[in-house]
Formats: C-alpha cells, structure tokens, sequence
C-alpha cells in the first residue's frame, strides 16, 4: 500500500513506454496500490519555465497557482515512478522541465539565508523509481557518465527522505532488441516495480 | 571560424545572458568569427519534442517544422559550439535539453552507415564550450554529478568525433559570489574562449 505518484511522459500513445505504462499501472492497482498518474503529453504540460517564473524562485508556491495541483501531488505522495525513454542520455525536455518547473521552493527544498545549499523538504518521499528505455547499450550510456540515471537518483534524491532508496530498471539497446527481449521486459515490469517499493 | 552560441537562460537580464552577451560582443571584435547567436528563450523555441516530430524522428526526413530545420542548417555550418545556461537539478534546462532532442537528428547530429551503425555527422565541430552557473558549491556538483556538462562533453560529443575539442568553465555557490567575482568571471571567460578560438584557427 503504497501512494504512488507515475510520472508519465512519451509523446506517442501506443509506444513502448506506453506498454511499460499499462502494465505497470494495472499490477500496482491490483497488488493495492494507490496510483495517481499523470501523463505529462497527454495533459499538454508546458515544460518551459519563463522568465517571469524564474523571478519567482524564492517565492511561496502560491505565487503559481498553475501548479497547484504538482505541489499537491508531489506532498502527497510516498514513491515517484517515472517512466520515460531516455533521449540524449537523459530525461526527455518535457520531464525535465516538470522537474525544473515543480520541484519548487518550500515544496522539494528552502534555501536558509546565507547558505549555498538547499535543504529537503519532500520527506515524505521514501522511493524513486525510473522505468527507462535507451536506444544505445549500457557501455555507451556508462562512457556518457549516465546522466539521466544521476539526476534521479542524487540530485532530486536528496530532496527527498533521508532513507529514500532510488532504483534504475533499465532496457537497454532497444534498437537493436528482439521482439521477445521487450516482451519479456513487459511480462516483468509490475513486479520489479512493485518489488522496488517494497 | 563559425561560432554558433546558444543561450539556455529564459531571462534577458539574469547573469547568463550576460555571459552570453559578453562572449558574442569578444567573438564578433574578431575578423576571423562569424558568429551565430541563438536565443531560445526569446526565439520562443518549443521546449518538447511534440508527437509529429517523435513519428518523424524515425524516418529519414526528421526534420518536420521551420524553426528545426533553420537551426539544423546553422549547426551543419558550424566550427565551435557554445553553450551558455544555468545548471538545473544538475542538468541542462528543459528548453535547452529540448534544443538538442528536436535539432540534433538524423541527417545532422549523426547518420547510419552501411551496415546499420550509428555514425557521428556533426565533425564539422571542433569545438565543444560550455559555460554553466551553478548555485551548489564545486565539491555538491561533483558529488552529485554534473550531468548537463556530461550530456554536453560525452554525449553530444559523441556526434562529433574524437578531434573535437572540450572546454568547460563554470561558476559555482553563485548565489553567495560577490559582484566582483562574477565581473571577474566574465572577463575572464570571454578571454579564454577567444583564446582558444584564436589559436585553432590559424
């Protein structure tokens, strides 16, 4: 029992990450999960932060009413799955813009005067969990020093929990995969999620 | 030597733009540059790659819309590329990310070749600079690992072949540097950059 928050983002319905999507949607929702699910494409997020957001950095989150509903969901989860398809070695823009747009001042972090560093505020968050695709191998992502892997699970990590455990399950070469490498993958992934939870 | 300069700060007057400024006025009080600057945040670039352009991305005309293929034709052009942006959660800003997943396509970051294996086509570029401001200190951004720069440097490098060159300069706990130490930080840039420029283009 878990209260998840799935962060959804491919802009083709009927893509791959759409499949991983389904399947782990309906295992979570059947081992009594509570799944909120947000598909970033499909609600036309906008993941450009302006000008006149960026001068509201230091802000209360009132100041972005727009979101509202991101802070909201972002307290009140226990676990983030994300499941994405890494492009360039790395989140796709429309998630890192969600990142860069919701993980806000007062909800992710605060910023103590004089200090150069944020301190966590999402401590109630105890899981992150990326669910990814790479076109490339596991060599070619690790020589690109696994970017997106990084920002997942140090950098937003230590926003959140102090125990929060960060788990990378991975499909690699993708391209060049067989029709049973990603149905193999398919028949697993609930479970490897819902084992990530635990 | 074409220079094409990319700014990934969304405000005209934050530090990074003037970094970006000042870069531009030292690149251009140089004969030998011909210098492109591209402004994301005031071109109103499109941060994510829409659905159109995803299908598109798997065919051989991926380039769908007006604005990509104006960039795409600038980077098939260019001797050095340099990125100015702040570094967010560690990494590139989404527009900036966004720049490289709907320019950098096939047909110009990279193209297969005969036995189906993905090759660098951007080897035209021979220089790769970025510029980033970091609001953690330089001991935070190596622990928890300074990914725009590796996206920049390892990954996007990777389509433009081995000769090309790196250069990175970065400031860092900006928001406890004095005013000084950022003026300094400016000139100082600019005057590396050109100096790096200046040498390979003999």
């Amino acid at each position: 029992m878990t209260k998840t928050l799935m962060i959804y983002v491919h802009p083709v319905e009927g893509s791959f990450n759409s499949c991983v999507r389904d399947a782990v949607v309906k295992y979570l929702s059947k081992h009594d999960h509570e799944v909120r699910l947000r598909d970033l494409y499909a609600e036309n997020f906008d993941p450009f932060l302006s000008a006149n957001e960026r001068a509201l950095h230091h802000t209360p989150p009132t100041t972005r009413p727009e979101l509202a509903r991101d802070v909201e969901d972002l307290r009140w989860c226990e676990a983030i799955v994300f499941i994405y398809p890494t492009w360039w070695s790395g989140l796709p823009a429309m998630l890192k813009g969600w990142i860069d747009r919701t993980w806000m001042n007062e909800v992710a972090w605060v910023l103590p005067a004089g200090a150069n560093t944020i301190r966590p505020r999402l401590t109630n968050i105890k899981r992150l969990v990326a669910v990814t695709t790479h076109g490339s191998s596991k060599f070619v992502n690790a020589l690109q020093g696994e970017p997106g892997k990084r920002i997942i699970s140090r950098s937003i990590r230590v926003m959140c929990n102090k125990l929060c455990r960060a788990r990378w399950i991975a499909l690699y070469g993708i391209d060049n995969s067989t029709l049973a490498d990603r149905e193999k993958h398919l028949a697993t992934i609930g479970q490897r999620v819902a084992r990530a939870l635990r | 030597m074409n220079v094409v300069v990319v700014l990934g700060h969304p405000s005209a007057d934050s530090y990074c733009a003037a970094i970006f400024e000042r870069i531009i006025l030292a690149l251009e009080s140089q004969s030998a540059h011909s210098v492109t600057a591209i402004r994301l945040a005031d071109e109103k670039f499109v941060t994510a790659m829409s659905t159109a352009e995803r299908v598109a991305y798997e065919t051989a005309t991926p380039l769908i819309s007006d604005e990509t293929k104006r960039h795409a034709e600038v980077l098939l052009q260019a001797d050095a590329l340099i990125f100015v942006y702040p570094t967010w959660w560690s990494g590139l800003p989404a527009q900036l990310k966004g720049w490289l997943e709907r320019v950098f396509v096939l047909g110009v970051a990279f193209r297969f070749n005969d036995n189906g294996k993905i090759r660098p086509n951007l080897q035209n570029v021979r220089h790769i600079i970025g510029v980033s401001t970091y609001g953690s200190p330089w001991r935070y951004v190596k622990l928890i690992n300074d990914n725009g720069r590796r996206t920049l440097t390892r990954a996007i490098r990777m389509s433009t072949g081995l000769r090309t060159r790196t250069m990175w300069r970065g400031i860092y706990a900006l928001d406890t540097c004095s005013q000084q130490q950022r003026e300094e930080f400016i000139a100082d840039t600019a005057e590396k950059i050109v100096k790096r420029l200046e040498k390979s283009s003999r």
